[in-house]
């Protein structure tokens, strides 16, 4: 895929306190307008904390049901480099 | 347009030594995301921001002078932000820009009637209004997400139609998004254009962007696939014929195409970026980005006495343009691949040899895509 710098640089960024709520408060409304949103992922840091790689990385939750970044006791806080993925019905389809 | 030229020279030396120091001569801002469309491509229309209000808006603009040329109102779709007429003639009133350019999905009715109010008192700019066209009929409707889009679509282009007869000012452009859904009828979306009676009809290449949600989803063509897509668009531009300022906007278009491809194949900066020099985004909640792609958080305009100088000049960008002149990011983002290709002295070379050259970007055939205007 295209591009593949913006997926390092992004989990590189700070997280903003708000990061879990505001981003899956998006994702929520999205599936509630019918967009073309199906849930969301959470890309694992291979590096990260023990917590988060015990996370199952194909798994695609609800927005209300997806664990929030940082998870609670990352080592790494802020500078977590889990992040979430909306998931978008079209991949789905494409998968099956 | 010749003082943009003048300072080409200085955002060089300011890239490359830091002086003298410069405020963008492009600029994006977008009040808001909020969107009606769903599109496949795009999930700014899902987020929520604390938004600046207009008197936010009027300070910061205040702040950034007369330098920008260029400013983009972008969005969310922009014609729905409730403040969107006086928030142009903000920008009209501090920083009488050369050229305002609002996109929009042409979904909302009241369009029209809010472009006509912001042409009745921007009269010294050009005020481009560009439509989004994904496919012509119900495949546009789906990559956007909304049934009776293109209905609408064709509703609105006649409307702005009327207004460009009514104001010299206003330029009427189709823009359509090259992703993955529509990479295979571009030929449809050229075919349509040309039968149009649009001012312009330019592309964008479908990129994972940080400020759209859009990092990791498969959106962006193959490059084999863009490259035949825009090899065939190309092929039209170069079977017609340019005058005035269109044949010097084509040049560059040409360039652009170009150069996308040429990204998406060596997948590097090909020619040095200038997003946090002479270009910059200012996102609904003041934060300023150098560029959308990335959205590194400059700092937030709220934070800082509404003074987009202060950002600009202050020491977190150090570090932003540090990492851009090290080449550690690349895209074919148009807005700044448009101010990149004017400091990239090659690129200038070429678009001028096609101009002066007589017989360059011209054909046998008319357009009537680009010679309803010269300007």
């Amino acid at each position: 895929m295209s591009f593949n710098w913006l997926n390092r640089f992004q989990q590189e960024m700070n997280k903003p306190a708000d990061y879990a709520e505001k981003t899956l408060a998006a994702y929520k409304l999205g599936m509630k307008a019918k967009g073309s949103i199906a849930g969301v992922q959470i890309r694992i840091d291979p590096d990260g904390c023990e917590q988060c790689r015990t996370l199952d990385p194909d798994a695609i939750y609800h927005p209300d049901e997806a664990p929030h970044l940082p998870l609670p006791h990352c080592d790494r806080a802020t500078r977590c480099q889990c992040v979430y993925r909306p998931v978008m019905t079209y991949q789905i389809q494409d998968e099956t | 347009m010749l003082g943009v030229l003048a300072r080409i020279p200085l955002f060089l030396a300011y890239r490359r030594f830091g002086w003298p120091q410069l405020l963008p001569l492009n600029i994006t801002i977008s009040p808001s995301p909020k969107c009606n469309s769903r599109c496949l491509t795009c999930n700014i229309w899902m987020k929520r921001e604390n938004e600046l209000s207009l008197d936010e808006w009027e300070k910061v603009l205040a702040s950034l002078g007369t330098t920008p040329y260029w400013f983009t109102i972008s969005g969310g779709e922009p014609l729905m932000y409730p403040g969107i007429v006086e928030l142009a003639q903000l920008v009209y009133k501090y920083n009488k820009p050369g050229i305002i350019n609002i996109p929009t999905n042409a979904i909302l009715t009241s369009g029209p009637a809010r472009v006509r109010r912001i042409l009745e008192t921007c009269p010294d700019t050009q005020l481009v209004i560009n439509l989004s066209l994904d496919g012509v009929g119900q495949k546009h409707d789906l990559i956007r997400g909304v049934p009776g889009n293109f209905e609408k679509f064709e509703e609105r282009l006649a409307q702005y139609y009327e207004l460009r007869d009514e104001f010299p000012n206003l330029t009427v452009g189709i823009h359509s998004v090259i992703s993955v859904f529509s990479v295979n009828h571009l030929d449809e979306l050229i075919d349509y254009a040309d039968e149009s009676a649009a001012d312009q009809f330019i592309t964008e290449i479908a990129e994972p962007r940080i400020e759209l949600d859009t990092v990791g989803l498969p959106i962006t063509p193959e490059p084999e696939d863009y490259a035949r897509a825009i090899d065939r668009l190309m092929d039209y531009v170069e079977s017609k014929q340019f005058k005035g300022l269109a044949k010097i906007t084509e040049a560059f278009r040409m360039e652009y195409y170009k150069l996308v491809k040429q990204i998406l194949d060596e997948e590097e900066q090909t020619i040095d970026c200038y997003a946090g020099w002479a270009s910059a985004q200012i996102y609904a909640d003041g934060t300023v980005w150098p560029c959308c792609v990335r959205a590194d958080n400059l700092g937030n305009l709220r934070e800082s006495n509404y003074d987009f100088r202060k950002i600009w000049f202050g020491d977190a960008i150090k570090q932003v343009r540090r990492s851009i002149a090290n080449k550690e990011c690349h895209c074919p983002l148009a807005n700044a691949a448009y101010t990149n290709m004017l400091h990239d002295i090659p690129t200038l070379a070429r678009v001028g040899t096609k101009v002066i050259k007589p017989d360059a970007i011209t054909g046998n055939k008319s357009t009537k895509i680009t010679e309803n205007r010269s300007a």
